[in-house]
């Protein structure tokens, strides 16, 4: 975010005289034009708009959703609710099928999706509306400290409202541990919400396993599938889910628009948050977004049938990345297990080198870090902090994303880049040094100073 | 549509449709999509190559409908291109 925030100001900005703006870039591909184009601050030049590797943030749209989506912006503009003419048909029509393909993906009834503004706001629903519509009973939450923002602030809401709620720590390698989340389960539990995809590292929780168990102690299973959908194979009955989130602008989809999965046998409740005309069954008020839900469901096809080849190139790309990182420098360490990890994500930290440079000097390639980047606290990631990464790795952290638009030459790119910078930082550290002379850092000195 | 109960291609009508489709991907002035469309199309292409009749008559259709879709989106995004083009364009040339 921070980085994004820098990033603007460059990309509006070009060298010389500020009344010239960047118009040459789009007519010319003459190499001195390319040159003109290029913009320095602070030092770095910039050439262009960065190479995008923010996956995990959002993606960009598939022209293929887009192109699905373009009617409804134009003539094919009916309120979906209208029930006396035929621009109130087509659009209910177009939403109908794409509740099928939202539904079709994870193998849900479409009866069993309410369309929603994104993750969000699903998971708002999932966990708050669910305890709420059986607080006589259910008083406890088991959730795992890595969860996204808004499950946790959800379980702090409750928690507020006097429900009680469990944390469950992660492993170092970013895994729940399955026996412990067992035991954590009481009888007046109510919910147990982990995510699927972490959307800072990748990993993957044991769906299935979590499943069967919340199955046997017959407790809703909630799920944050946000990341997941699309890039893994979900199966609502398979994994045992009760409650699921879902969002589209993760999946080449348009922002603003995502789906709940309810399951209906057995039936989930859940208090809706929206009051207003009853749409989505009432678990959701409002006049359903046609254009979005219609790119949803186009986002969905396409990911059911690209699901597969998506996969093999986000694996080769990755391992691709780490053996090009890995090649050249060292003292790297991997975030969260490579094992059971979605390959679009590498989160790496560099040890001996100070976050805000590194992210400074990776300003043409659009990454997260695990640096104070989400918020505007000086903290590090939590997630990063769940698994026991010491702070000062935490800020050296690097998120990866991987997409079905990203290219060899991007990531090939992405390896220079990064490798230099690390490399340029080291030379200039004291701390490398000393550790590569064979000195043991931590016997010397506290190693807060350089966070 | 009527075309996937149609016979399968002939190979001239494949190659010409193969063609079609990087011609059209070549129009996108968005570095990633381009290079996806040329990508995928040769991917599809070189996978589909031993398919039966059937098979290869749906996905002959479903190719010329990504032409279709292909050919409308390159002229959507000429209209919106972004005045400063990918890093990846620029030292390329
Ligand atoms: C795991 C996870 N949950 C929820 C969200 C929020 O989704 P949305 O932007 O659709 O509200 C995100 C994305 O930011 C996410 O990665």
């Amino acid at each position: 975010m921070s980085l994004s925030r820098r990033l603007l100001p460059i990309l509006l900005r070009p060298r010389g005289s500020p009344t010239r703006a960047l118009s040459t870039a789009a007519a010319s591909a003459a190499p001195a034009a390319a040159e003109e184009e290029a913009v320095t601050i602070k030092g770095v030049r910039i050439s262009g708009r960065p190479l995008y590797m923010d996956m995990q943030a959002t993606t960009p749209v598939d022209p293929r959703v887009l192109d699905a989506m373009l009617p409804f912006y134009l003539s094919r503009y009916g309120n979906p609710h209208s029930r006396t003419h035929l621009y109130g048909w087509e659009s209910d029509a177009a939403v109908e099928e794409a509740r099928a393909r939202v539904a079709s993906l994870v193998g849900a009834d479409p009866r069993e999706i309410f369309f929603t503004s994104g993750a969000t706001e699903c998971n708002n629903i999932a966990v708050k509306g669910m305890m709420r519509f059986y607080r006589d009973r259910r008083r406890h939450v088991v959730t795992t400290q890595t969860e996204h923002k808004c499950v946790l602030d959800s379980c702090r809401y409750l928690q507020q409202e006097g429900f009680e709620v469990t944390y469950l720590p992660v492993r170092s390698d970013g895994l729940v541990d399955v026996a412990q989340l067992a035991d954590a389960i009481r009888p007046d539990t109510g919910l147990v919400s982990v995510m699927a995809v972490n959307n800072e590292i990748g990993v993957v929780q044991p769906l299935e396993e979590i499943g069967r168990i919340c199955r046997e102690k017959g407790v809703p299973f909630h799920t944050d599938a946000a990341q997941a959908l699309g890039k893994i194979p979900i199966d609502v009955n398979q994994m045992g889910i009760g409650l699921m989130s879902l969002s589209a602008h993760k999946i080449y989809g348009p922002k603003g628009v995502g789906a709940l999965y309810l399951r209906r046998r057995p039936r989930i409740r859940v208090e809706p948050q929206m009051s207003g005309g009853g749409q989505e069954r009432g678990i959701r008020s409002g006049t359903v977004p046609t254009p979005l839900v219609v790119g949803f469901g186009a986002a969905c096809e396409i990911a059911a049938k690209e699901m597969d080849y998506d996969h093999r190139r986000a694996s080769m790309l990755q391992q691709r990345l780490l053996d090009g990182i890995r090649g050249q420098v060292d003292d790297i360490v991997i975030n969260g297990s490579m094992e059971h990890r979605y390959p679009g994500n590498l989160n790496l930290s560099f040890a001996y080198v100070e976050g805000e440079s590194l992210l400074m000097g990776l300003k043409e390639v659009a990454v997260s870090s695990g640096s104070a980047c989400t918020s505007a606290s000086l903290e590090p990631s939590y997630v990063l902090r769940a698994l026991g990464v010491e702070e000062d790795m935490a800020h050296t952290s690097i998120r990866f994303g991987i997409g079905r638009f990203t290219t060899e030459e991007e990531v090939d790119r992405a390896i220079e880049l990064t490798v230099h910078q690390v490399k340029k930082l080291r030379d200039m550290s004291p701390l490398y040094e000393m550790a590569k002379a064979g000195i043991d850092l931590k016997s010397i000195q506290p190693m807060s100073g350089i966070g | 549509m009527a075309a996937a109960a149609a016979a399968a291609p002939t190979r001239a009508e494949v190659l010409s449709l193969f063609r079609s489709l990087l011609r059209t991907g070549r129009q996108f002035s968005d570095y990633n999509i381009r290079e996806y469309t040329r990508r995928r199309a040769a991917d599809a292409f070189r996978e589909n190559r031993a398919l039966g009749d059937a098979p290869a008559a749906a996905a002959f259709a479903d190719g010329k409908k990504q032409l279709e879709v292909a050919k409308r989106q390159a002229v959507v995004y000429s209209l919106y291109a972004p005045k400063a083009k990918s890093i990846m364009e620029m030292k390329l040339q």
